[in-house]
């Protein structure tokens, strides 16, 4: 079974969300959402651990396991030797500026109009029921809230039995990677490579930008069928 | 959309440049500067939706100029820009116009004194709400009524659509406060929702510009007519005067005022002798196969040829096998061959027998009475021009652009009866280039379903829409042949049965003043053989109005709201007539609008409405341009002023408030439904989560897009964006529905492909388009068949017909008061009349008029034109009563008077939607006299002479 778990966005709408569901592609798109919005989370012993020991590409892996198309799931560049210290300072150097915290990771950093990102991914998420966290202070646009609701669409999808909502949250996520995450998640990747990092980052991002393009492909193909 | 990369151009500090130098330059320079583009469009009644881009600096708006972004269908089809007009392009200047509202006003004199003083909003509030709550619990919520309007976007009408269906108040509704539902089409097809879009008027090879006047009131899409006649198409203008459109046609022609049923029944009648017709097509869409009983007058049913039939199967003569039943579920005759001519003998379930014959063949013995020599003088055309329209009708693909004009005659309907008979024998509709051309609304579904929703969001909306689903698959298990078009008719009559509109004849004859003047026997049609009373109350009796007769007569008005409607600038019957017999019962008029109409001046309370280019907003979707269109905040609004959504929100709690300071938590409404005021503010908002217009904007169009009548993904920041965007569905609702086309991205729509392509039935009672109306009122009015009537005699035996029609300057009075468009005309209210009359009554151009008949009367200044028929006057809509002497506008000498056969329910068909079938007053062919007054003709410098 497949349990979601949000950690950039809350639900609001008094829904009547099940905690798990059966495992399918669906949620294997879910799930591998869910690793990428760990990944690119705060660095703490939990995060450092699993790249220290490979755990990354374990769970990146058993994520993608009934994923309807094919992905890079190798262990290559998802571990780490530095310590702790040195892994959280690279991940700082990587994604943040001195004026503005996982800067890189923003959609706004990369929109033509940034001032309008925030009203536009919240507007999707208010029409999903969905509000950014209110206990954490991670903003709407942040990647890792973006991929929560990839994650949480999917879920959705893949728990629903009624036809109309499945379409509902289908045409939601080939518009959200349309018109967001998929807009910029390449352009991360090429942001964060002119820093030079080190790994697991640059693959991650590289990862990321792969997936999320392989997924949009999916979503598309799969609406027009 | 903010074009931030738009550098901002600062006016020329350069020295005199040629003839526009120094200081004049920098002057003109500095009235085109902007940093911000933003999309807009008007909102207005014309209901074009044309996109403008909106240029501002700071909180200005500089100008606006035509959008002109929309794509092409097709190379073959002319494309849609530039869209807009001369009102579009003055607008921003009335941003800051002399009659602009700017802060709530309290009234401090008498009503109409034009006394007010200037409060706070929450002084306004809390004394509206004050009364709101008294009335409601002194003589219940439907003692509270507001005015529907369609004037200002869905954004200023919705709000308090929504507080008073929360409240269980009465709003009355738009068509019969306006009546631009084209009556006859409704008879005939079952709907009124039969126009194309206007793209689809290049497709014609004959446009018959019939009740419309398109180069004043179409400016954006007259181009298509233009373009037509280019491609080799012939135009023609059908109309009482020789107006601006008829300047641009192949051939007009002199209808004579309120004879147009006389005219087209002619050509009908042409058509059948010269065997024109396509009898193939009116077999096939029409009734007129059908067969009827000669002893009774009634359709043949079911019913009556065997026990326990239906009351709903109809029969055709097939050639060979004698009475058959017609398709219920399709209009194709499948190999039947029903005989159009000819009658028999049929027996009857009873064991008696009774000779048929079918509706064809009364037509053809009715349209005997109409040989063009003998209609010719009916209608003042010639009987050699009756024939050769006749024959360009019947041998080329032809469109009648109706616009709103018909409906507004007190026997439009028979007009438009006639005009659609015209059509179907000759294969004139669901072909690219045909149909009759009035309006239709359709497309913004999730408009519809916000009302319907408990909360926001995309599960929200599948958990009403599957109830939808629910309802309709219940119906079909009653119905199993009944088309989506029929089942979502019936979704309406269930919603309109327990919701707050109402057709306002209902409350105009209790409590505004006239039952009196529709019993006037004298200004009524002469074939009515009972007293308007004695059919009204025979209507109430049977229950044909069940669940909208409201509010009942013992229910007084109490509270009065308009939203932009202004009823005393509108109503037919008059400002007089409104100030002395509704508003003495009302405890408060309080009018929400951006300007001091007419209505604001007799208010109690004025509220400041913010405008378009100051708030979000979007117009109806209508399918003339299938286009929804964006109008985005340019600038913040001005004074005080507010959007409708902040107003009515902040009513809404205002009157729980109230509620609860006087321990009033619920109540029962008319219908003993439990209403509760705690939680009205709440309930408004949905719990919090539409708390301004532009969440609700974007629910509606991510709503929209959910049903497929958006493209997917379509969203408020996408809207915004582009401007404008094409719809590509016309929506799940039976206004959507009542198109009966598909939508294509590269093709023009034309409404009826369905009927014709597919066989879908109309939703009439025998399920074709239906000329025939077997319901006893119609027989006794002979009306049961189309034919002419003379308008009756409404205001009295006068000498002449006074017509109307929009203006080329304002849509309705909205622009008024706008320097500018005032500038391009003379600025006043005009009696226009012909040469003949004038010079017989002495009368000359610029001089004042006295226009009087037994109603009432106005006065003006004459214009003198040969382009008027004799017999004819005409003053156009729009002018404010206070742009006449003594506030007395055109409306005083128009009773308002409504057919009475339309008060007809349950027949079919003939069952009230909203905005739909009901009585509509009528304001065409009103009889006067006109006369000079004193000699005030104005001189050059003003002064009379």
């Amino acid at each position: 079974m497949f349990t979601y778990s949000l950690s950039g966005l809350e639900i609001t709408a008094s829904a009547d969300v099940p905690a798990e569901v059966e495992e399918s592609e669906t949620t294997a798109r879910s799930a591998v959402y869910q690793v990428l919005a760990s990944f690119f989370g705060p660095v703490d012993t939990e995060h450092y651990d699993r790249a220290s020991r490979g755990g990354w590409a374990e769970e990146i892996e058993k994520a993608a396991t009934l994923l309807p198309y094919a992905i890079d799931t190798g262990p290559e560049g998802l571990s780490t030797e530095m310590t702790l210290e040195e892994y959280a300072a690279e991940r700082a150097r990587v994604f943040s500026d001195p004026s503005e915290e996982d800067h890189l990771l923003r959609e706004a950093t990369y929109a033509s109009e940034p001032d309008a990102v925030i009203p536009q991914v919240t507007r999707e998420y208010d029409y999903f029921g969905l509000s950014t966290s209110t206990s954490g202070s991670r903003p709407p646009d942040h990647l890792v809230t973006e991929c929560d609701f990839m994650q949480y669409l999917c879920f959705r999808e893949a728990a629903t039995s009624s036809d109309r909502l499945r379409a509902s949250y289908r045409r939601a996520q080939r518009e959200f990677l349309d018109r967001h995450l998929g807009t910029w998640a390449s352009l991360v990747a090429v942001s964060v490579s002119q820093r030079s990092p080190k790994d697991p980052f640059m693959t991650g991002v590289e990862r990321l930008a792969s997936f999320v393009r392989a997924d949009l492909a999916y979503v598309t193909n799969l609406l027009a069928a | 959309m903010t074009t931030s990369s738009r550098e901002h151009r600062a006016p020329s500090s350069d020295g005199p440049t040629g003839l526009l130098g120094g200081e004049s330059a920098n002057s003109y320079r500095a009235r085109w500067c902007w940093d911000k583009v933003t999309w807009g469009t008007h909102c207005l009644n014309c209901l074009a939706t044309c996109p403008y881009r909106v240029f501002s600096l700071g909180n200005e708006v500089a100008f606006e100029e035509q959008g002109g972004t929309i794509d092409p269908l097709s190379a073959e089809i002319p494309d849609m820009n530039p869209l807009g007009c001369q009102k579009g392009g003055a607008w921003s200047l009335q941003l800051k116009s002399e009659d602009r509202v700017l802060h709530p006003l309290r009234r401090v004199g008498e009503r109409g004194e034009g006394r007010f003083e200037q409060v706070s909003w929450e002084e306004a509030l809390k004394e509206i709400a004050g009364a709101v709550v008294d009335a409601i619990d002194e003589d219940g919520p439907e003692s509270v009524v507001f005015e529907e309007s369609v004037e200002g976007g869905l954004l200023a009408q919705a709000p308090f659509l929504r507080l008073a269906a929360l409240l269980g108040a009465v709003t009355l509704d738009a068509n019969g406060l306006v009546n631009d539902f084209p009556t006859g089409q409704h008879i005939t097809f079952g709907k009124f929702s039969c126009a194309s879009t206007v793209d689809d008027t290049f497709c014609s090879d004959l446009i018959l510009l019939w009740h419309s006047n398109p180069a004043y009131t179409s400016i954006p899409y007259h181009h298509f007519i233009s373009e037509a006649r280019y491609r080799g198409s012939s135009v023609v203008t059908i109309a009482p005067d020789y107006n601006a459109s008829a300047v641009g046609s192949d051939l007009f022609v002199p209808v004579r005022p309120g004879t147009d049923a006389a005219l087209a029944l002619s050509m009908c009648h042409v058509i059948l002798a010269e065997e024109l017709a396509d009898l193939d097509f009116a077999s096939s869409q029409t009734d007129l196969p059908l067969l009827v009983r000669t002893d009774t007058g009634r359709f043949l049913r079911e019913r009556d040829v065997s026990r326990g039939g239906s009351e709903e199967v109809f029969f055709v003569w097939d050639a060979s096998r004698g009475p058959v039943a017609a398709s219920r579920d399709s209009l194709h005759l499948d190999g039947l061959g029903p005989s159009l001519r000819g009658s028999g003998t049929v027996e009857l379930a009873d064991g008696t027998s009774t000779s048929v014959t079918t509706v064809f063949a009364l037509m053809e013995s009715r349209l005997e009475g109409y040989q063009p020599e003998l209609a010719g003088q009916t209608c003042g055309v010639a009987a050699s021009t009756i024939r050769t329209l006749a024959r360009m009708v019947a041998s080329r693909r032809c469109k009648i652009l109706e616009g709103f004009n018909a409906p507004k005659y007190y026997h439009g309907d028979l007009m438009e009866r006639s005009m659609c008979l015209l059509l179907a024998l000759t294969g004139n509709w669901g072909r690219p280039g045909t149909g009759i051309q009035g309006l239709a609304l359709a497309g913004l579904d999730g408009y519809l379903l916000f009302s319907m929703k408990t909360k926001g969001g995309a599960e929200e909306s599948a958990r009403v829409l599957d109830g939808i689903d629910q309802a309709v698959a219940s119906m079909r298990e009653r119905d199993p042949d009944a088309t989506d078009e029929m089942l979502g008719n019936q979704l309406l009559a269930l919603a309109a049965s327990s919701g707050t509109s109402a057709p306002p004849v209902f409350f105009n004859y209790h409590h505004a003043g006239y039952r009196e003047t529709w019993n006037r026997s004298d200004w009524s049609d002469p074939s009515m053989e009972h007293s308007f009373d004695t059919y009204f109350s025979e209507a109430i009796r049977r229950g044909w109005w069940g669940g909208v007769a409201r509010p009942a007569a013992s229910t007084p008005p109490r509270v009065l709201f308009s939203v932009g409607t202004n009823p005393l600038r509108r109503s037919r019957g008059g400002r007089t007539k409104m100030l002395d017999d509704l508003w003495p019962k009302l405890d408060k008029v309080i009018v929400v609008d951006f300007r001091m109409s007419a209505t604001a001046l007799h208010a109690d309370l004025v509220l400041p409405a913010a405008m378009q280019y100051e708030r979000v907003n979007v117009q109806y979707p209508i399918t003339h341009t299938l286009r929804l269109s964006f109008s985005d905040a340019a600038t913040p609004p001005r004074g005080d002023s507010r959007t409708e959504w902040q107003i009515f929100s902040a009513l809404a709690r205002a009157i729980s408030e109230e509620g609860a300071r006087r321990g009033i938590s619920e109540y029962a409404d008319a219908r003993r439904q439990t209403r509760r005021l705690g939680s009205l503010a709440e309930n408004f908002t949905l719990g919090g989560s539409f708390e301004d217009e532009e969440a609700v904007l974007d629910e509606w169009i991510r709503d929209s897009a959910g049903v497929g009548t958006l493209p997917a993904g379509t969203s408020v920041d996408t809207i915004r964006r582009d401007g404008s965007i094409r719809f590509t569905g016309l929506g799940i609702f039976a206004t959507g529905l009542s198109l009966a086309a598909d939508v294509s991205p590269s093709e023009v729509m034309t409404a009826f492909r369905w009927h014709v392509e597919k066989g879908i039935p109309f939703p009439t009672l025998t399920r074709r388009a239906q000329f025939y109306v077997d319901h006893p009122w119609f027989i006794e009015a002979d009306e049961h068949l189309p034919r002419h009537k003379e308008p009756p005699q409404m205001g009295g035996d006068r000498a002449f017909a006074l017509t109307s029609g929009h203006s080329r300057w304002t849509v309705h009075s909205i622009s008024m008061g706008n320097r500018q468009l005032l500038g391009t005309h003379r600025g006043r209210p005009l009696v226009v009349m012909s040469d003949p009359d004038a010079s017989r009554l002495g009368i000359i151009d610029g001089q004042e008029v006295l226009v009087s008949n037994d109603h009432g009367s106005f006065s003006a200044m004459a214009r003198v034109t040969p382009r008027v028929r004799p017999g004819q006057l005409i003053v156009y809509n729009g002018f404010e009563p206070h742009m006449f002497k003594d506030w007395k506008g055109a409306n005083e000498v128009e009773p308002g008077m409504v057919k009475w056969l339309h008060l007809v329910g349950r027949y079919g068909h003939l069952r009230y939607l909203p905005f739909g079938w009901q009585p509509v007053p009528a304001d065409r062919a009103v009889f006067v006299d006109v006369e000079p007054c004193e000699m005030t003709a104005t001189g050059k410098d003003g002064g009379a002479v």
